[in-house]
């Protein structure tokens, strides 16, 4: 490197030199101009001589003659000739003793000379004049005497003074050239210099470039692996619960086709295999709003309605630690979007703003009118400049750094652990919002909290009827379903209770472990164990459930936790049977949570057939398989009790014949109470006497159900007493 | 009257010989009755004086001295001789030589054809044809006949006619500046 420097310094040297080359070659120049200029003007005044002088030799060579024969006639002849010339101003020839013979002499001139016989050339102003002698064959004739007119030395000064400022202008402009061409040249080579560096520098950046996309291109594939393999594994799980239930359909339709059976029949299993097929549907429709390709359902909405409509939902979410303020805008325009999924945005970023605040804090949602400019749609991509309604959800929790705020959108994306979060509720915030022509933006400090504002579109033009939001349909429960609530916070427990008794469920409820042994020691029928899973009093929610369930092998347990799932889950995964609700939960979920865990082995529930008539046992067996049921049979009432006992609670039903071999269905059925105070019982008779009927009319479990039956019957029967068949339900 | 200074040097010269009375008794008359002695002066000069415009040809009768010949009763006498003391033609000094009879032998440059009885200046005119001399005549001596030169006066002053075709036929080449000077020029 030190030697092209050392270069560069070598040679602007020389540059500096350059200017004094060029001044010290333009003087050069003008010293040889002023040099050439004074011989030039020797030369022209000799060759001025000269010429006078050929001149009046010429005119002596012609005098000779008339001098030499004295003819002045002919001499001034030859005089008189010269007027043609109008340089020459005099002009006389003088005979051999120095008289006038002939002359010319034009106005204004001086005087002729007296007689001369020598006299140099002799230069007045302007004039010149020579003498001659006039010599033929060695004689000495007389003499001539010319004076021309010349140019004189001022006007020849003058001429020279023009030549003189050319030139000098010649040599300014060789000096500034040259100036300007080493500076120029100086310039030159400092570019050419710079040139290489950049020219290197834009190689290594390059390079640097090119790394950097292999690197930024194995990332991408990593992540894009990733990516795929989270949604691949949770679409995978999904669809193979759907094509379960598809494939169990068609399985049940080719059974019903084989056995020969009414293709009418067999429609409950088409409906069912329908079913699956819309919820795999609306699995891919939830798929494709990731995507930003869900069909939105755009309406007219009043985000303030919308928002203090969500407010108690919002509330039930968010749980007691934190506080929800809504600050509403007076006056605020209308937005043209789809509103489940602006209630589903909002849902998201209050879950979101929860989690952020694991130690409890604020949510503000607030709503405005807002006006986008110019200016600020120019700095963002893909904004149009405009009026736009406003919601910004606020929380005081975490904040994100830069690094996680960069990736908040993208899907899959999450900083919660693995089963916790779905990195999709960011995601589906910004597909959202920007499908239905509006902006989002997040600001977050470490710290601080972090508050994310979305746009949407001002609704102008007609104000098209608001959408209202239907109250959603809860899955409702039965008074036979008994619930145990186990619960320490009072609130939360009461507001539990509160719920499942408005769904129709039978609901029981503990502040603690023990106590809630006790209750379900004391109270028959309990089908669901609900319980928080951190209890006070040294038995926390999953040691009461293992002790509950030792001798309840048909109970069903479901856990609610405001904290991580790690107390339940092992290995990322539920134990199975056990299913978890998190705190804060909404009515719906709590619902929908309380439902599935009750049906979760119910779905295909035993029923124990008791029927001597093998036959009659075989048809009623068909019936219920018809209907989804797992089948136990017992031909006496022996055989009936003794598989009870050891079914462990795992039968959900018994049907009895009223006529058995060993006993009456009657005295099986008051046994089998005796062994499961829950559970459903028909009993088949051919009459219901009077005294049958009394004899358990105080027990809601215990159905009628007359001889021969149909299949349909003998489903109302089942579903009277909370016995649902999986594949009938309506 | 206005002469050439030769000329007047001469006729001062002639007449103060004439003053002398040293002049032969042959020559007084004839001059006296013919032309005045300054003409006559003048004349003698112009005859070698001729010479400088004139270029003879190679066969020309060159001697040591270049002849100025007189044939006839010339009236010039010794203003001759003493005219052109120290003069030259051709770079040589001049001998007047007199002949009673034109010779083209006789070694002339310059013959002056003053004519006489028995020899008229037509019939030296006839000898000298072709000749390589420079014959002069003169309109004063009354006769015919017309050299190469001929001297004429022109209000008072001597001028001359030159017969070109005459000098070219002779082998003579004339100045043109003499030329020039001429009162007449016979041309082809």
């Amino acid at each position: 490197m030190s030697e092209p420097v050392a270069s560069v310094r070598g040679v602007s040297g020389l540059s500096r030199l350059a200017p004094a080359i060029a001044i010290a070659t333009a003087v050069g120049l003008v010293v040889a101009g002023v040099i050439m200029a004074i011989y030039s003007e020797r030369s022209l005044s000799d060759q001025q001589v000269r010429a006078a002088h050929v001149q009046a030799e010429i005119l002596a060579s012609s005098v000779t003659a008339a001098l030499t024969f004295d003819d002045r006639a002919a001499a001034q002849d030859y005089i008189d000739a010269l007027r043609a010339n109008p340089e020459i101003r005099a002009a006389a020839v003088y005979d051999g003793d120095g008289r006038l013979f002939a002359s010319l002499l034009r106005p204004d001139e001086a005087p002729l000379p007296a007689p001369v016989r020598r006299l140099p050339p002799l230069e007045a102003g302007n004039r010149l004049s020579v003498v001659v002698p006039v010599v033929h064959e060695g004689i000495d004739l007389g003499t001539i005497y010319l004076r021309l007119v010349v140019e004189s030395v001022v006007q020849r000064l003058g001429r020279y003074v023009g030549i003189a400022i050319l030139v000098v202008l010649a040599a300014l402009v060789f000096v500034v050239l040259s100036v300007s061409q080493s500076a120029l040249g100086r310039t030159h080579r400092e570019l050419q210099r710079r040139a290489e560096e950049l020219s290197a520098a834009h190689h290594d950046l390059q390079h640097q470039v090119e790394e950097r996309g292999k690197v930024e291109e194995a990332l991408r594939q990593a992540q894009k692996m990733e990516t795929i393999g989270q949604l691949t594994g949770g679409v995978a799980h999904d669809f193979n619960n759907l094509l379960t239930i598809i494939m169990g359909s068609f399985e049940r339709i080719r059974r019903g086709l084989a056995r020969g059976r009414d293709p009418s029949e067999m429609q409950r299993a088409i409906d069912n295999g329908m079913q699956g097929v819309q919820r795999a549907a609306a699995l891919t429709r939830s798929l494709l709003a990731f995507s930003r390709r869900q069909p939105l359902d755009p309406r007219p909405v009043d985000v303030n309605r919308l928002v203090a409509g969500m407010s108690d939902m919002l509330r039930r979410t968010l749980g007691e630690q934190v506080a929800i303020e809504t600050v509403v805008a007076g006056g605020l325009w209308r937005t043209h979007v789809d509103p489940n999924q602006l209630e589903n945005a909002i849902l998201n970023l209050a879950v979101n703003a929860r989690d952020a605040m694991p130690a409890g804090g604020k949510l503000t949602i607030e709503t405005a009118n807002a006006y986008l400019d110019e200016r600020y749609a120019g700095s963002v991509a893909d904004v149009e400049p405009g009026q736009y309604v406003q919601v910004c959800v606020t929380d005081t929790g975490t904040g994100m750094d830069r690094e996680v705020l960069a990736k908040a959108f993208d899907p899959f994306f999450t900083t919660k652990s693995i089963g916790q979060g779905t990195g999709l509720g960011l995601s589906q915030v910004y597909g959202f919002v920007r499908q239905s022509g509006g902006h989002v933006r997040i600001y977050s400090e470490v710290g601080e909290g972090t508050a994310v504002k979305i746009y949407l579109p001002r609704l102008i033009g007609e104000e098209a009827a608001l959408a209202d939001d239907a109250a959603p349909a809860l899955a409702r429960g039965a008074p036979h379903e008994r619930i145990l609530v186990v619960e320490d916070e009072d609130g939360v427990r009461e507001r539990s209770v509160e719920i499942l008794a408005e769904l129709g469920y039978g609901v029981l409820q503990a502040a603690d472990g023990r106590e809630a042994l006790a209750v379900l020691e004391r109270e028959a029928g309990v089908a669901l164990l609900f319980t928080d899973v951190g209890l006070p009093g040294g038995m926390n929610g999953r040691q009461l459930a293992d002790q509950a369930c030792a001798g309840r092998p048909g109970l069903k347990v479901l856990f609610t936790t405001g904290y991580a799932r790690n107390a339940i889950v092992h290995d990322g995964r539920l134990d199975p049977g056990v299913r978890l609700i998190t705190k804060p939960y909404t009515a719906e979920e709590l619902a929908a949570a309380v439902r599935a865990a009750l049906d979760v082995e119910t779905r295909r529930p035993l029923v124990l057939v008791v029927e001597d008539e093998i036959l009659v046992r075989m048809n009623t067996v068909f019936m219920l398989e018809e209907m989804g049921f797992r089948i136990d049979e017992a031909g006496t009432a022996a055989d009936a009790v003794d598989k009870m006992r050891r079914a462990d609670g795992t039968i959900g039903a018994a049907i009895i014949d009223i006529g058995l071999p060993d006993r009456r269905g009657d005295e099986l059925t008051a046994e089998l109470r005796a062994l499961r105070p829950e559970l459903p019982i028909v009993i088949a008779s051919g009459y219901v006497s009077s005294e049958l009927g009394q004899r358990f009319a105080g027990d809601p479990l215990v159905r009628f159900l007359g001889k021969p039956f149909e299949r349909s019957q003998l489903a109302v029967a089942l579903n009277a007493l909370g016995v649902r068949a999986p594949d009938d339900e309506d | 009257m206005r002469l050439h200074p030769a000329a007047k040097r001469i006729a001062r010269a002639a007449l103060a010989g004439t003053a002398c009375a040293c002049l032969p008794p042959w020559f007084a008359p004839a001059v006296a009755s013919e032309a005045s002695p300054l003409e006559v002066a003048v004349k003698a000069t112009y005859l070698y004086k001729f010479a400088p415009f004139v270029s003879w040809p190679p066969g020309a009768r060159r001697n040591a001295r270049s002849g100025l010949c007189i044939v006839g009763d010339a009236p010039f006498g010794e203003t001759l001789e003493r005219a052109v003391a120290g003069q030259s033609i051709e770079g040589r000094p001049i001998a007047v030589r007199r002949y009673a009879q034109a010779d083209p032998a006789a070694p002339c440059m310059v013959m002056y054809l003053a004519g006489s009885p028995a020899e008229p200046v037509e019939r030296s005119l006839e000898a000298m044809r072709g000749a390589p001399v420079l014959t002069v005549t003169d309109a004063a001596r009354g006769q015919s006949g017309r050299g190469i030169i001929h001297f004429v006066l022109d209000e008072g002053k001597v001028r001359f006619e030159i017969d070109n075709r005459a000098a070219t036929a002779s082998g003579l080449t004339i100045s043109s500046r003499l030329l020039g000077l001429a009162r007449e020029v016979r041309r082809e």
